[in-house]
């Protein structure tokens, strides 16, 4: 190298920590020459004190800003995903133990449907029976109602079907309807009052 | 409720590909992630808080609401902060365009007419908010950074306080390598000049 100092190019190139075969003479010369050294080392502090620069934090409210105009749109498929996700254990042996809970219950369900299926005409006629004598029992109940509210006549129209059969109903079931909308009022209103 | 995905620990490709699928959780991570780094640079750039926050929140927007265009054979990082240069730079040439000179008008005919148009400053005292800029920025090293030319600020705090290199900046900022080195070289060159200005 030549004898003079270092250009301000050199030391850039001395400071990126550049390697190469360019440099190793311009690092003899540091060596040897007090001033570029100088320079070199005022460059080096410059940059020693960029980099130790701090990140400054924007307000505690920044995310929450962002996000509130960013565009999201989450498709059903990922939400369902994400949702199964939150709900399957973290630990190996957890999943296993739930694995193994899923399977037998899978199991179970199995054996239940395979009797069912199995069995259905006797369930079928059970449910016939049962909802046979339901009916039964809530026609009584209705008939003793419309008894005790209008009379027998009433009951007796009504069993006969006809225009004043569909009367008596009608009537009967406007009485219905407005006594459950005046219940429902006051309660609501109870409800009120008792929040205020 | 255990957490869904441990997001913190993922690459930024795997965090983007998440937000790409709509995950809130992993829009947050990114600015989680980028918000300090993204607002230094841009504070650091127009040096007022208020301004800054406001930038860096449209960077963040400008880039989560376009997620779907990020290709990842580019760092997200250089994405961000391309954006956050740019409007950076944009809201820059704005403010000087729309400062009032307090010497008066700069189209006045004569002495007279300069001075009517001049304006006095009434000092206020500070903000809270100029008091805390006043102590981040009031440094020093921050001061000999303001003067600089923005195109020298943005290249020397993407070189020593975001730790790019020259091709990641040059990529960056859509320069040719050639001129990224220069212009650090030249910020270097004045920063030195700067604060030995200021020690005297």
């Amino acid at each position: 190298m030549e004898h003079r100092h270092l250009l301000p190019d050199e030391i850039d190139l001395l400071l990126d920590g550049e390697a190469g075969f360019g440099v190793q003479p311009l690092q003899a010369h540091v060596r040897r020459c007090a001033l570029c050294r100088a320079e070199l080392e005022a460059a080096r502090a410059v940059t020693a004190e960029l980099e130790s620069l701090p990140h400054f934090a924007p307000s505690p409210l920044f995310t929450e800003r962002v996000m509130a105009r960013v565009q999201l749109f989450e498709p059903t498929h990922v939400a369902a995903l994400d949702t199964v996700r939150r709900y399957v254990p973290q630990s190996r042996p957890a999943r296993v133990l739930a694995g193994a809970a899923a399977v037998s219950v899978a199991a179970v369900l199995s054996v239940a449907a395979i009797w069912l299926g199995a069995n259905a005409d006797s369930l079928f006629f059970l449910a016939d029976t049962a909802s046979e004598r339901g009916r039964s029992a809530v026609a009584a109940a209705f008939g003793r109602l419309v008894a005790g509210a209008f009379g027998e006549p009433a009951l007796d129209a009504l069993s006969g079907g006809g225009i004043a059969g569909i009367a008596v109903a009608l009537t009967a079931l406007l009485a219905v309807v407005l006594v459950a909308a005046f219940g429902l009022r006051a309660v609501a209103g109870a409800s009120r009052r008792q929040r205020s | 409720m255990p957490p869904l995905l441990d997001l913190a620990n993922l690459p930024d490709a795997d965090v983007v590909t998440l937000a790409q699928q709509g995950r809130e959780a992993a829009f947050r991570e990114l600015v989680r992630r980028y918000e300090r780094p993204v607002f230094s640079l841009i504070f650091r750039m127009v040096r007022d808080r208020e301004t800054a926050e406001d930038l860096s929140q449209d960077t963040f927007i400008k880039v989560l609401n376009h997620i779907d265009k990020y290709s990842p054979e580019f760092k997200l990082s250089s994405w961000l902060f391309k954006i956050a240069n740019n409007v950076a730079i944009d809201h820059l040439r704005r403010r000087r365009l729309n400062t009032v000179s307090v010497d008066g008008s700069p189209h006045a005919a004569s002495a007279a007419e300069a001075e009517a148009t001049a304006f006095d400053l009434v000092s206020r005292g500070e903000s809270a908010l100029e008091e805390l800029e006043s102590r981040e920025l009031g440094s020093s090293i921050e001061r000999a950074i303001a003067r600089l030319r923005p195109e020298y600020r943005s290249c020397i705090l993407l070189r020593h306080v975001e730790g790019r290199s020259y091709e990641e900046i040059a990529a960056t900022l859509d320069l040719p390598l050639g001129t990224v080195k220069t212009y650090i070289h030249r910020a270097r060159h004045e920063l030195r000049r700067e604060l030995e200005h200021l020690k005297t």
